[in-house]
Parts: C-alpha cells; sequence; structure tokens
C-alpha cells in the first residue's frame, strides 16, 4: 500500500495551475456555502491542493504533515457539525424546503460578487505585487486565499465561516512563509496555532447549537 | 541543578491540568490557581538571577534552581533577563489577582485552568528568542483565550471571535519583520526594507493593541464574554503584548529614532482616547462601558510612549502595573451584576439592582473611578502624571485626554444612576430585603477596593518599581 508521501509524490504534476485553480474553486465555494457538507469536502480539498503547492517550497514528508493537520481539522469540523445538525434536527426539515425552490437567496449572489471581485484583486496583485522568494502561481494562491479568507470572515460572524476564514488566510500565509522560514519549528507552532483556531471554533459553535442561536447570528 | 526559565513554563502548565480537574471545587480550584501565580510572581522577582539557590532545603531537598540560565527548548533558547524578569512578575501578579477575584465572581469557569496554561505560553512568548516564535505564541494564546472568554449557557462570544481574527491577522507582519531584517543585515543599501519593517509592525501592534480603527474587539471583549476573562485578555495578554512591543524597540533602536515614531504613535493614542471617550458616552450597556475606558487606558499609555522619552516610558509602565486595579474590580463588579441579571447589562434591566448587590456595585464604582483616573484611586496616579507632562509641550493633547476622560466618566455616571435608581415598584415588591451577596463576597471586594486606593494614596510603592522597569530599556536613552 502507498505511504501518503508515495500518493502525493504520484500526483505532483497538479502542483501548478491546476493546484491553483483548485484553491479559487474550494475557497470560492466557501465564501458562497452555508452547507456544512459542502464547507468540509471544500476545506478538505483545500488543504490536499495547498500540500500540492507546499510540496515545491518544502520537503515532501513536511508537506504531508502540514496536510494531515489540515485533514485532521476538517475531521473535527465535520464531528462537530455531525453532532450540531442531529441537535437541530427539526429545523433541518425547514432547509430543505427553501432548497427546493431553486431560487439564488440574495446573500449567496452578494457573496458570489464578492469572491469574484476579491479574486480578480488577488490575480492583478499577483501581477503587480509579486511575493518575494515564490513563484508567480504560488504568489497567486497565497493571494486567493488571503483575501477569500479575510472576505469569508468580513462575511459573517458565526463562529465557523470564521473559523474557516482564518484557517484559509492561515494556509495562504503559511504557502508564502515557508519560502522564508523553513524552520520546522515554525512549522510546527503554524500548525499548532492552526488546530486550537479549528477547537476553539468548534467550541463555539457547539456553544451556539446548544444556546439555540442557530439563524439569529448573520 | 533546574533551569527557572523552565519552571516557570511547565509548573503553569502542569497546574493548569490539576485545576481543571478540580475545577467541581471552587475554593480548591480557585487557590491552587491563585496561590500558583502568585508563588511564580513572587519567586520571578525575589530569586536572584546570577546564583543558584536551594527553595527546597528547609524540607531536606538539594535541588538547585538557577534563574538566570539559559535553557534550549525545541532548539530555541530561553533566557530570563531582567527586564523579562518584571514583566512575568507582573503577568502572574495580575493573574493571581484576577483568579482571587474570579473564586468569587466567576466560579466554576475555565478562567482558572485556561489562564494558567495562558500564563506558560506568554512566559514562553516572553523568554523565547528570536521574536518571531513569540509572535507564534501569542497566536496561540489567543486561540486558548477562546475557552476561558466563552461564558457556559451563552451564545458565542463575539468579542473573543474578534480578538482571535484581530490577532491572526496580526501574524504575517511579525512573522515578515524577522526576515526583512535578516535580508537589510545582508544588504544595508536596501533602504526600502526598512521602510517595509516599520510599516509592518505597525499594522501588527495596532491591530494587536486594538489601536483604531482595529478597535471592534475590545468593548466586544468584556461585553460579550466571561468579564474576568475579558478583563485578562486586556491586561495580562495585551500586557504580553505591550512587552513585546518594547521587546522589538530594544532590538531594532532605529525604529523609535525614526522621526515619524513619536508624531505617529501619538496620533494612533489620541485617536484611541477620543474615540473610546466619545463612545463611551453613548453606550447603554455596562460591559462595552468597561470596554470602551479601557481603550482609553490604552490610548493614553500610548501618548505616553510617543513621548519618545525615559519619562514617557516609565509612565507606560506605571500604567501597565495601575490598569489591572481599576479593571479588573470593574470586571468583577459588572459579573456580580450579570449573575443576579441574567447577563443582561443593560442600563434599563439594572435599575435598582444597586440595592441587591452593593459589593458589585462597590467594586464598578471604585474600578471606575480608577480606570477614569479620579483622585484617590489607583488610575490617578500615572493619570496625572501624564497630564502633567502633556500640559507643557502639547496643552491641547492634554486638554482633549481630560475631556475623554469626561466621555468615560458620564457614561459611568448614567450606569451608576441606574444601579441605585428605586427599583420599579413590581420589581421592588420582590426583591429581597436582605442583600444577595455573602460576606465573603464582600471580604474579596473590600480587600480589592483598598488595594486599589491605597496604591492612590501611596504611589510610591509602584512608581519605583515602573522607573526601574524603563531603566532596563536602552532605546530612549540619550
Amino acid at each position: 500500500m502507498p505511504t501518503l508521501v508515495e500518493l502525493l509524490a504520484r500526483v505532483s504534476f497538479l502542483a501548478a495551475m491546476p493546484a491553483v485553480a483548485g484553491i479559487l474553486v474550494t475557497a470560492g465555494l466557501l465564501v458562497v456555502s452555508r452547507d456544512w457538507r459542502l464547507n468540509m469536502t471544500a476545506l478538505t480539498l483545500q488543504y490536499f491542493f495547498v500540500v500540492l503547492l507546499l510540496t515545491r517550497l518544502i520537503r515532501l514528508e513536511v508537506a504531508a504533515v502540514k496536510g494531515l493537520i489540515g485533514w485532521m481539522i476538517c475531521l473535527v469540523f465535520y464531528l462537530t457539525e455531525r453532532r450540531a445538525s442531529a441537535l437541530k434536527q427539526s429545523s433541518a426539515v425547514e432547509d430543505t424546503e427553501v432548497s427546493r425552490r431553486w431560487i439564488i437567496p440574495a446573500r449567496t449572489s452578494f457573496c458570489l460578487l464578492a469572491g469574484i471581485l476579491v479574486s480578480v484583486a488577488a490575480y492583478t496583485a499577483a501581477l503587480h505585487i509579486p511575493l518575494p522568494e515564490v513563484s508567480t502561481d504560488i504568489t497567486l494562491a497565497c493571494y486567493l486565499l488571503v483575501g477569500l479568507g479575510v472576505l469569508l470572515i468580513g462575511l459573517s460572524e458565526a463562529p465557523m465561516q470564521v473559523g474557516l476564514g482564518l484557517l484559509t488566510f492561515l494556509s495562504g500565509f503559511d504557502l508564502f512563509y515557508v519560502a522564508l522560514e523553513p524552520s520546522l519549528a515554525v512549522a510546527g507552532l503554524l500548525g499548532a496555532a492552526s488546530f486550537l483556531i479549528a477547537l476553539a471554533t468548534a467550541y463555539l459553535r457547539t456553544a451556539q447549537v446548544i444556546v439555540g442561536s442557530e439563524g439569529k447570528t448573520p | 541543578m533546574i533551569a527557572g526559565p523552565l519552571l516557570l513554563l511547565i509548573i503553569p502548565l502542569a497546574m493548569a491540568g490539576i485545576v481543571y480537574i478540580l475545577l467541581r471545587w471552587e475554593f480548591l480550584s480557585a487557590l491552587l490557581a491563585t496561590g500558583t501565580a502568585l508563588t511564580l510572581g513572587i519567586a520571578v522577582v525575589t530569586l536572584p538571577l546570577d546564583q543558584p539557590v536551594q527553595p527546597f532545603s528547609f524540607l531536606g531537598g538539594d535541588h538547585q534552581i538557577a534563574m538566570g540560565e539559559a535553557v534550549t527548548f525545541f532548539g530555541r533558547e530561553l533566557v530570563l533577563e531582567q527586564a523579562d524578569r518584571m514583566a512575568m512578575a507582573f503577568l502572574f501578579l495580575t493573574a493571581a489577582g484576577l483568579f482571587f477575584l474570579a473564586w468569587r465572581f466567576a466560579p466554576h469557569s475555565l478562567l482558572f485552568p485556561m489562564g494558567l496554561a495562558l500564563l506558560s505560553l506568554l512566559s514562553s512568548a516572553l523568554l523565547i528568542r528570536p521574536l518571531i516564535y513569540a509572535a507564534l505564541l501569542i497566536e496561540i494564546a489567543a486561540a486558548l483565550s477562546i475557552f476561558a472568554l466563552q461564558a457556559e449557557g451563552q451564545p458565542p462570544t463575539r468579542g473573543g471571535l474578534r480578538y482571535l481574527t484581530f490577532t491572526t491577522m496580526a501574524l504575517p507582519g511579525l512573522l515578515v519583520t524577522h526576515w526583512l531584517m535578516e535580508r537589510y543585515a545582508v544588504t544595508p543599501d536596501e533602504t526600502g526594507l526598512l521602510s517595509m519593517t516599520a510599516s509592518l509592525l505597525t499594522i501588527s501592534f495596532a491591530l494587536l493593541l486594538g489601536a483604531v480603527p482595529f478597535h471592534t474587539w475590545v468593548p466586544a471583549i468584556v461585553g460579550n464574554s466571561v468579564p474576568l476573562a475579558g478583563i485578562f485578555v486586556l491586561t495580562v495578554n495585551n500586557g504580553a503584548i505591550w512587552f513585546l512591543l518594547l521587546d522589538f524597540l530594544e532590538t531594532y533602536p532605529w525604529l523609535s529614532s525614526h522621526p515619524r515614531f513619536g508624531p505617529l504613535v501619538t496620533a494612533a493614542g489620541l485617536a484611541m482616547a477620543i474615540v473610546g471617550g466619545l463612545l463611551a458616552l453613548a453606550q447603554r450597556r455596562l460591559g462595552s462601558l468597561v470596554g470602551y475606558g479601557a481603550l482609553v487606558d490604552s490610548g493614553c499609555a500610548l501618548m505616553a510612549l510617543g513621548m519618545n522619552s525615559r519619562l514617557g516610558l516609565t509612565l507606560v509602565f506605571l500604567s501597565l502595573l495601575v490598569r489591572p486595579f481599576g479593571l479588573t474590580l470593574m470586571a468583577a463588579g459588572l459579573s456580580g451584576l450579570w449573575a443576579l441579571n441574567g447577563n443582561d447589562d443593560r442600563f434599563d434591566a439594572l435599575r435598582g439592582l444597586g440595592r441587591k448587590a452593593p459589593w458589585s456595585t462597590m467594586a464598578l464604582i471604585f474600578g471606575g473611578l480608577s480606570v477614569i483616573g479620579l483622585p484617590t484611586s489607583a488610575g490617578f496616579v500615572w493619570r496625572w502624571a501624564l497630564y502633567r507632562t502633556l500640559a507643557s509641550p502639547n496643552p491641547g493633547s492634554a486638554l482633549c485626554l481630560l475631556l475623554t476622560e469626561i466621555g468615560v466618566m458620564i457614561g459611568m455616571w448614567r450606569g451608576v444612576f441606574a444601579l441605585l435608581m428605586r427599583p420599579r415598584p413590581s420589581e421592588g415588591n420582590r426583591s429581597p430585603r436582605i442583600t444577595s451577596e455573602g460576606w465573603l463576597t464582600a471580604a474579596v471586594v473590600a480587600v480589592a477596593i483598598l488595594g486599589c486606593i491605597g496604591v492612590g494614596f501611596f504611589p510610591q510603592t509602584l512608581a519605583p518599581l515602573a522607573a526601574r522597569l524603563a531603566d532596563t530599556y536602552t532605546f530612549f536613552a540619550p
């Protein structure tokens, strides 16, 4: 059975513009969607594409460990949201009815437009303000992750959305910073910070569900 | 021989675990948390740096502790220097005071174990070199603070989330600075690197200290969280940020000698004070009012730093030392009122509650007096010195600061007026004739108030300490 490092080596041909395109799609989905299953899938894939780009900057093993931390974060979120959805099953019926109407809500349209604007700004910034020590495609990926992460934080005060935004923002910065400081201690501390942010987010999400304030928070 | 710095990191962390297990027993958990913080605070200032000591000799133990010995921890060096020593004592003793008040006002809260864990992280941040690791540890501390800030059975803490967000935003600037300075050391002709470093540091510390326009987390962290945990962040966490800022200024002395340093810091401080004062005037909730009071206080401290002089630095330290007295008292009062009023701190909802909770009200009033900087309170000690120092070179700024104090004072007056009003007849009938606070709470509040007034009457207890702390930094030396 191939190891994680071998698997990453096999798909390394994607570690260029395809990975950047993947980051654009997954981060865009996080901005637009409020469905937790879709968000968890998008976050998992986003970490996969980030790890692919990381393999060009640091050792494969270190990139794989960073990926594992990311996927553990996804697992924490998945378990939290699963429990949350089980606790509020009654309101789930209402949600399903709304989603069957085939109408794009105004919020989704607004988020989509804002996401497109940020993506265009990130593309322009990548062309005119290149980051040191990294190539243009990785610069674009960094700007996309940071920009869409900030947008995600700004669009909502719901713990899960803010948490996803913070992690997306940190992924973007991490992608750039590993090229400047490839130290293992820094990688470990950044990983610990990301994991603690995920735990804090899950804790607040649980508090939100327990209080039953779902829907009150914008 | 045991290296002192290692003990300062490991003991609080180990005690955090023990306190978490014992959280059900409020007295025991509070005693352990307060005792640990107090003991370490006293140990860090009393044990000598230059020679090993045998603190357990009376028990027959022969273990020696060397406080000044450098330790390598995961390949990074941890050193306890004179300035760090005082900074850590400040963090530990402030935390001890907060834990003591939390015994009566936030029992069973996660503030005890998380506060101890935070002390370990923040101590590491102050001891570790190079400074980039400090930035990462402060980010981890911010994430951990969320667990203490979230009140049980309440909606998610908005203030905590904002605090975490702003701390995360500040992280890239602090980390990239280190790389820029390494590059500048190799290519000193590239002066653009210095400008970029200065800009990044300015933005990062503005985010961390809650400077306008990044101040929204400051009022929210008190108003939408466990108040004492919010004040823990505003005094202990922010205290560590202040010491980190001073470490940066010490490491890169060209920052403080930059011609724009003084005006920029002064302008940021003045903006914080003015915005805080104006918004405090319009508040209808006690929690936010406490937050805006803290914002004004931070603004005044920044103005002192902006003086670009040794005296200004002494005032910064004095402000850091006296700030916990007022803010912790206010937070304790707020917690007491919250407990009686179902966490509703709107002025309308608090009407007449001062009669049911006289000790919480007293704590709020005396804490408020200190935050405003009125005579006989701890806050007056450094505010008066600040106004006098500012008055001759910059009377306009001094006047502005005085006016901002009036803003906070009016906000406080409205809150206290609501508390002391006669309750509405329907509520009045329901109110018990006896006070709902026990004698233990009264004793704890009385001790805290006496401490606050004591510092106000005897400023010589803290002023020389602030001067000694200022002497350990050389960047403002002539």
